[in-house]
């Protein structure tokens, strides 16, 4: 067969060989450089207009027989400027590349297949290379590398805890019930981004109370990921883009590259950065003095008030937020990679060594992270992709949030006035908080709450050319990958905590949480490109698609301890949880595009996906999409200034498909006295549910003026989502509380502007910014159900209310005024959603000396502030003696907002809009050569250094119930965020 | 490698596509429609447990919100505003049709209304090895028990009604009045009761030790006929409460013995007694002042209270914790032979006076109080039976569904200016 088809080809070579030579013969040899002088290895040299085409080898040279004269030759080489060269007859040239200044000849990588050039996308895919990621200051996790740095997402972490957690959303909400999380791929591996709880609510008892939905705020997984080895993150934000990842690209497709290694030298970096991180922004607590105690009506009786009097008299009063969240916490990164290789191989190593303390004693973070990517030719038609990465992280999170047991050190910091004495006792003994469950410094001290990571990623791709003559090719990618991990969680509550001693609570509990997840996917794809003689290019693919997951959860308590050591068996009590969850999915692939002479792009395609979390599994779901771009500056005559104008529209469709449980109306199991017992479940499934389909359809248009320094893009969005899946109340009657339905539509329109320039560009100075601004507003436009208000508390407390007509993210309250309610007896108080976003990315280089940084405004969008709700019922709000809210004078602030409680929502219910300095660096290279020609760099960067809002709390960034569903801007007693200083230096052989 | 070997990894490729998904059954939990198909007696059993288990299911929130609603006490906690706030009617505030307090325990009791539906269902279609006596155990026992749990949701519906006919989740039946239902609730009972009596000498199942003394057909029975003269009493049909009572456990040489109860136990897999909280902490069950008052320290009653240091919240302030229940191993009673002879005492009042104070007399003495000696007119009994079932039934639920079928609302002491006592929980925002 190998020998057929070599045949084939060589005499299909020949054939057409002989007919150009009829034409005109001759071969070009050359050199390419880039403008230091130093080769490129590994350039692409093309004879425009046919698939003719070399690369360049370890010294730059090239050799290329052309099929015809005159021609154009195009060199291109990721990260440097595309020229083109007219050659009439054989012969020497010498090419040299310039810097990409604009990121038009970047390659973007938007399909399971094939990767188009940024000048003929038809989408606003936001490109983040690894500079902008990792090049300006050393972020906790990858997600957080991605703050403000792509239009059109909204990334909100849910806690301030080392370990992270994070929500991120795509051009706005697209998921009532289930998560609006993206789909994470990186070098073709799916990855798994849960968010696993560790069972605290055995202590917490956050669920008994008003919400019964989970509030352990765990990390989501992406946070494994070193965001040291990206080289470039592609987001394709909605179905426009993404329909070729069918069921698994509703909330759109993060599409992550890792660094490969390249032929030539060995290349070795050593970084390490050494920092600190401490609170971001302190509110202070309330003042007490004789008088305001005695005005309380929690503190002001005899004995409240001798305690404040002693302690004063003794100097003992204490400033609780700086005893709780004032340490200063050592930041330390260690970072060694390698690269290298030759024609045949090539590698890349990467490891990182993380070790970040919080701002809360014992809390911190640690990771190790090994990466080797290697890429083979293993010969002149086949060439192997292999990449691995082996992760362990430890995350010390601490015990926040809400509780129904006043145990978390959050709530219980809010219910201890300064006057308490918490501190431990010469022998080490905390005594028990006076005001509170639970004394938070103990808590601090004594309470475990861990997650350690084991995991592992591997992924192989594997492109054969099957086929190839001067004007088509075949070539055949087979893509698989592996991520699987352990996680492994640790909450201890020892029985010498004041709530878990002397009988209070349950005398010590340890829980052990045992998580095995594997994710895998496979894809087969068949790519066919044909070039015409007319300056057509067609690109036919055809693939199938394969991915699995498995999740095998364990989660034991044990309680009754003797002891202080956290072994299940040392409890006297033991039992276990488990949950699993399986899917499988299914799916084909077919795309044409067609390319005239880079003037008009158009592509049409189709998914077809089948789920095993579909009521039915073998139901095939069809997705299309089509999509046109016209570079009209290719076709038409411009002014001079403008050097690029591109038109753009592409129309897709995705889904998500059901959750896990959506389709099953089950028994649980539980047991009474020992008895094993069946209990019907509340939630009542669906047989017949059927994917979230979602429609998107974008317009917008490129301008590039003055030789592209100044780039200029305009997209708008329309993004329909329907048949959302609700969990539709259903009358308790029934025995049941939600039925799963297919029961709701909702549209999301959003406008996305970018404009990048290279202000100044000159031999010393450099400044390039780039400046985006993004809006998305989103409206329930269907809903088969009554309104309902969901993702809080209580509606006085604040809600969520998916409502016909309405934003779904919209936040309403009670008010009292039954002029101002509406037909639900409401009040709409705000909307999570931002009213807009914008960021402003600099870079400035003088000589050796370069310094980036990136503002990020947030402008609106509301949080429900129940902290500030916590703090006002045990008086110790820090402005709770201010007076400048009543507007009859009468109150001080903390009164005042207690008077309204039930009867108005205001003021809970916050501004959650913020300006920051998210990231600024400073790096200076030494004027000294290490060994051959190393180089030596200092630096300096800060993360989140300015924070300008007004929310009245640590951060308008939180989320008491985690990253998913709809309900982020919930905050109850979190992990505060912090800010963060680090020191660098790194060398490079 | 060879290009066929590409080639023929696409056929596996798209093999495996064109192949079908296995559907996948939930690994967790088995399905309901599963069971329901055919039992086994194992599972049966299970489902038997399920109920008794769900009997508890937030049973803690109902009998919260009912005793501080009837004033017998305060929840104190920094966690929820709500227990001092909305449950209290403070100032303008106003029950939620959405909050947890009235809705949790309202769906748990529709959640063993379901539980008992889907028993009944799985017992027809069965194909175990079943007599029909072992099969009129089931019903009799599970009957019962949707009895009693439609009448605490209907306890705290009041006047609203409630939906009996739920069987089918997709056709539920309408609300009926208070009074309907009370009807329907009572003839339920005596269904249970006749295929109780048809059910031979034991229950193929077995119940938690919290039925100890009732887990026979026939003993079981003597529950059932109590809860019975409970709601015959609530109708205001003393006649057939008397009646009831015959067939009860009612026990007036020995007054204080218990009756059959939700098992909780402080274990691992289990359930903990919900009501029980830690003396002395800041968030706790803390006595109202006025049954503080009510009670005589040498009224072996008084021992359901401790005293302990002044606490103050919302506005309100209490020095004694609630001991009702002592430990997180607690059961909490159904229904007590205090009450059935509090019954008896009352469903005399009119009829029978001096059999009246007898029984309060039982319940007096029993507690190391003298005999009643005020008057015994009707109203001055009503008065005594009133005191006395405050004392006895203190925090199981009563206080504030006796005064509202006494009329008696306005007598419930009110704490702060704005204050209000509550005549019925809002209809749940789901049933709208």
């Amino acid at each position: 067969m190998k020998n057929f088809i070599q045949k084939l080809t060589l005499s299909l070579v020949l054939f057409l060989g002989t007919t150009a030579a009829a034409i005109a013969q001759g071969s070009v040899t050359g050199n390419v450089s880039d403008n230091e002088g130093s080769a490129l290895i590994g350039a692409s040299v093309l004879e425009k207009g046919t698939t003719n085409g070399t690369v360049t080898d370890l010294d730059g040279n090239f050799t290329i027989t052309m099929n015809s004269f005159p021609a154009t030759l195009e060199i291109s080489y990721t990260g440097y400027e595309t020229q083109s060269l007219e050659v009439t007859s054989g012969g020497n040239v010498s090419i040299t590349l310039e810097n990409s200044a604009t990121q038009l000849d970047v390659v973007v990588v938007t399909g399971l297949a094939s990767n188009i050039k940024r000048s003929n996308l038809a989408n606003n895919v936001a490109s983040i290379s690894s500079k902008e990621l990792t090049g300006v200051a050393v972020s906790n996790t990858t997600e957080t590398a991605l703050y403000g740095k792509a239009s059109g997402t909204n990334i909100v972490a849910s806690s301030g805890a080392p370990g992270g957690g994070i929500s991120m959303k795509l051009r706005g909400t697209t998921s009532i019930n289930g998560s609006s999380q993206p789909l994470f791929i990186i070098d073709g591996i799916f990855i798994d981004n849960s968010s696993i709880p560790a069972g605290l609510n055995i202590v917490s008892r956050a669920a008994s109370g008003g919400s019964s939905s989970n509030q352990d705020n765990p990390s989501n997984r992406l946070a494994d990921i070193d965001p040291n080895d990206i080289e470039t993150i592609e987001i394709l934000k909605g179905a426009s883009a993404a329909a070729i990842y069918g069921n698994r690209a509703a909330g759109g497709v993060v599409i992550i590259t890792t660094k490969k290694g390249k032929a030539g030298k060995t290349n070795i970096n050593f970084g390490q950065s050494i920092g600190w991180t401490e609170m971001l922004n302190p509110l202070g607590v309330r003042q007490f003095t004789s008088e305001n105690i005695a005005n309380s009506s929690r503190f002001g009786n005899p004995t409240d008030i001798a305690a404040f009097e002693a302690a004063q008299a003794a100097g003992q009063l204490f400033n609780y937020e700086e005893e709780l969240y004032g340490n200063k916490g050592l930041l330390s990164n260690t970072r060694l990679s390698m690269s290298g290789g030759n024609e045949k191989t090539q590698f890349f190593f990467g490891s990182t060594f993380k070790n970040e303390e919080g701002i809360v004693e014992n809390t911190g973070y640690d990771k190790a992270s090994l990466r080797l990517n290697v890429g083979h030719k293993i010969n002149s038609w086949l060439d192997v992709d292999l990449t691995s990465n082996y992760v362990r992280s430890s995350a010390d999170r601490g015990f926040f949030n809400n509780d129904n047991s006043g145990t978390t050190m959050g709530i219980s910091f809010t219910s201890t006035p300064s006057w308490a004495n918490l501190l431990p006792d010469e022998n080490g003994n905390y005594p028990a908080n006076p005001y509170g469950t639970s004394n938070f410094l103990e808590t601090a001290a004594k309470v475990t709450n861990n997650e350690t990571v084991n995991r592992f990623m591997g992924g192989a791709k594997l492109t054969a050319k099957l086929f190839t003559n001067d004007n088509s090719s075949l070539k055949a990618i087979v893509n698989t990958g592996f991520d699987t991990y352990n996680l492994y969680t640790l909450a201890s509550f020892p029985n010498t905590v004041q709530f878990q001693r002397d009988g209070n609570g349950l005398n010590g509990v340890a829980v052990h949480g045992n998580s095995n997840v594997t994710r895998r996917n496979a894809s087969a794809f068949l790519l066919y490109t044909n070039s015409m003689d007319n300056g057509l290019i067609s690109r036919t693919q055809v693939g199938v698609t394969y991915d699995d997951y498995d999740r095998n959860s364990i989660i034991s308590e044990s309680f009754d301890f003797v002891n202080t050591l956290t072994n299940l068996d040392q409890g006297v009590n033991i039992g276990g949880t488990q949950f699993r969850q399986v899917s499988v999915n299914k799916g084909f692939f077919v795309q044409e595009e067609l390319n005239y002479n880079d003037q008009i792009i158009a592509t049409v395609g189709l998914r077809g996906d089948k789920s095993s979390l579909n009521g039915d599994p073998n139901k095939m779901f069809y997705y299309p999409k089509a999509s046109l771009a016209v570079n009209l500056h290719e076709i038409i005559e411009l002014p001079s200034t403008l050097s690029n104008f591109k038109l753009r529209t592409a129309y897709g469709q995705s889904s998500k498909t059901p959750e896990f449980l959506d389709k099953y109306s089950l028994y649980n199991q539980s047991a009474i006295g020992g008895l094993p017992a069946y209990t019907p479940s509340s939630l009542y499934g669906n047989p017949v549910i059927t994917p979230e389909r979602q429609t998107e359809i974008e317009f917008g248009a490129d301008f590039g003026f003055l030789n592209n320094r100044l780039l200029l893009d305009a997209t708008y969005y329309i993004k329909t989502v329907d048949d959302l899946i609700l969990r539709a109340q259903v009358p308790s009657s029934s025995g049941y509380s939600v039925q799963v339905t297919n029961g709701a539509s909702l549209e999301n329109k959003g406008i996305e502007l970018g404009l990048s320039a290279n202000i100044i560009e000159s031999d010393n100075l450099n400044w390039n910014a780039r400046l985006s601004w993004w809006t998305n507003s989103a409206l329930v436009t269907e809903l088969s159900i009554p309104s309902y208000t969901t993702g809080g508390f209580a509606d006085f407390l604040g809600n969520y209310r998916i409502k016909e007509g309405r934003s779904p993210t919209e936040i309403i309250g009670v008010i009292d005024d039954t002029a101002l309610q509406d037909e639900d007896g409401l009040y709409v108080y705000g909307d999570a959603e931002p009213d807009w976003q914008m960021s402003w990315f600099n870079g400035l280089s003088f000589g050796d000396l370069e310094i980036n940084w990136l503002l990020h405004w947030k402008q609106g969008g509301e949080n429900i502030n129940l902290s500030a709700l916590l703090f006002d019922l045990n008086e110790t709000t820090h402005d709770y003696d201010d007076t400048d809210l009543d507007p009859s004078g009468q109150l001080n602030n903390g009164d005042y907002r207690l008077s309204l409680l039930g009867t108005s929502t205001a003021p809970y219910i916050q501004d959650a809009g913020y300006i920051r300095l998210r990231e600024i660096g400073a790096y200076y290279k030494l004027p000294v050569t290490l060994g051959d020609s190393g180089t030596l760099t200092l630096g300096v960067s800060g993360t989140n250094l300015i924070n300008i809002f007004e929310y009245d709390s640590y951060d308008p960034e939180v989320s008491n119930f985690g990253s998913g569903g709809l309900s982020t801007g919930v905050e109850v007693t979190p992990f505060p965020s912090s800010k963060r200083v680090n020191f660098h230096i790194k060398a490079n052989f | 490698m060879k290009k066929l070997n590409i080639l023929f990894m696409f056929a596996i490729g798209l093999f495996l596509v064109s192949c079908e998904i296995e559907p996948i059954s939930n690994p967790n939990d088995p399905a309901q429609g599963d069971v329901t198909q055919d039992a086994s007696i194992s599972e049966l059993n299970a489902l038997t447990s399920g109920i008794e288990d769900l009997l508890r299911s937030e049973v803690g929130f109902y009998y919260d919100v009912v005793s501080i609603v009837g004033r017998d006490y305060w929840f104190f906690t920094g966690s929820d505003p709500r227990y001092t706030g909305e449950i209290l009617g403070k100032g303008e505030s106003q029950l939620d049709n959405a909050g947890f307090y009235g809705n949790r325990p309202y769906a748990a009791r529709y959640r063993t209304v379901k539980a008992v539906n889907l028993l009944t269902e799985a017992l027809a279609n069965t194909t175990a090895p079943l007599t029909d006596a072992e099969k009129s155990g089931y019903l009799g026992f599970a009957k019962t028990m949707q009895a009693y749990e439609l009448h605490l949701a209907l306890n705290l519906q009041y006047q609203n009604g409630i939906r009996v006919d739920v069987a089918d989740p997709n056709a539920l039946g309408d609300f009926v009045s208070y009074d309907e239902a009370l009807s329907f609730i009572a003839n339920l009972l005596n269904e249970a009761n006749t295929d109780l009596g048809a059910a031979g000498d034991a229950f193929r199942f077995t119940l938690t030790s919290a039925f100890e003394g009732f887990n026979t057909p026939a003993s079981f029975a003597t529950f059932n006929r109590g809860i019975a003269a409970r709601i015959a009493l609530y109708q205001g049909d003393m006649s057939a409460a008397s009646g009831y009572l015959a067939g009860s456990f009612m026990d007036m040489s020995n007054p204080l013995s218990g009756g059959p109860a939700r098992y909780y136990a402080n274990a691992a897999g289990d359930q903990a007694n919900p009501l029980f909280r830690v003396p002395g902490n800041s968030d706790g069950i803390i006595a109202h002042p006025s049954w503080v008052a009510a009670v005589d320290p040498a009224d072996a009653r008084a021992a359901k209270i401790a005293s302990r240091e002044e606490i103050s919240l919302d506005d309100l302030t209490g020095d004694h914790d609630v001991l009702v229940f002592g430990s997180l191993d607690d059961n909490v009673p159904f229904m007590t032979n205090e009450e059935l002879i509090l019954i008896s005492a009352e469903a005399n009042v009119g009829s029978d006076n001096s059999a009246a104070v007898a029984a309060i007399d039982a319940i007096r003495t029993a507690n190391g109080l003298a005999a009643y000696g005020g008057g015994t007119s009707d109203s001055e009994l009503m008065d005594e039976i009133a005191a006395q079932r405050q004392l006895s039934l203190f925090g199981l639920g009563h206080r504030w569904v006796d005064m509202r079928r006494w009329n008696r609302l306005d007598e419930v002491p009110l704490d702060r200016g704005d204050d209000d006592v509550w005549v019925q929980f809002p209809r749940p925002v789901s049933e709208n």
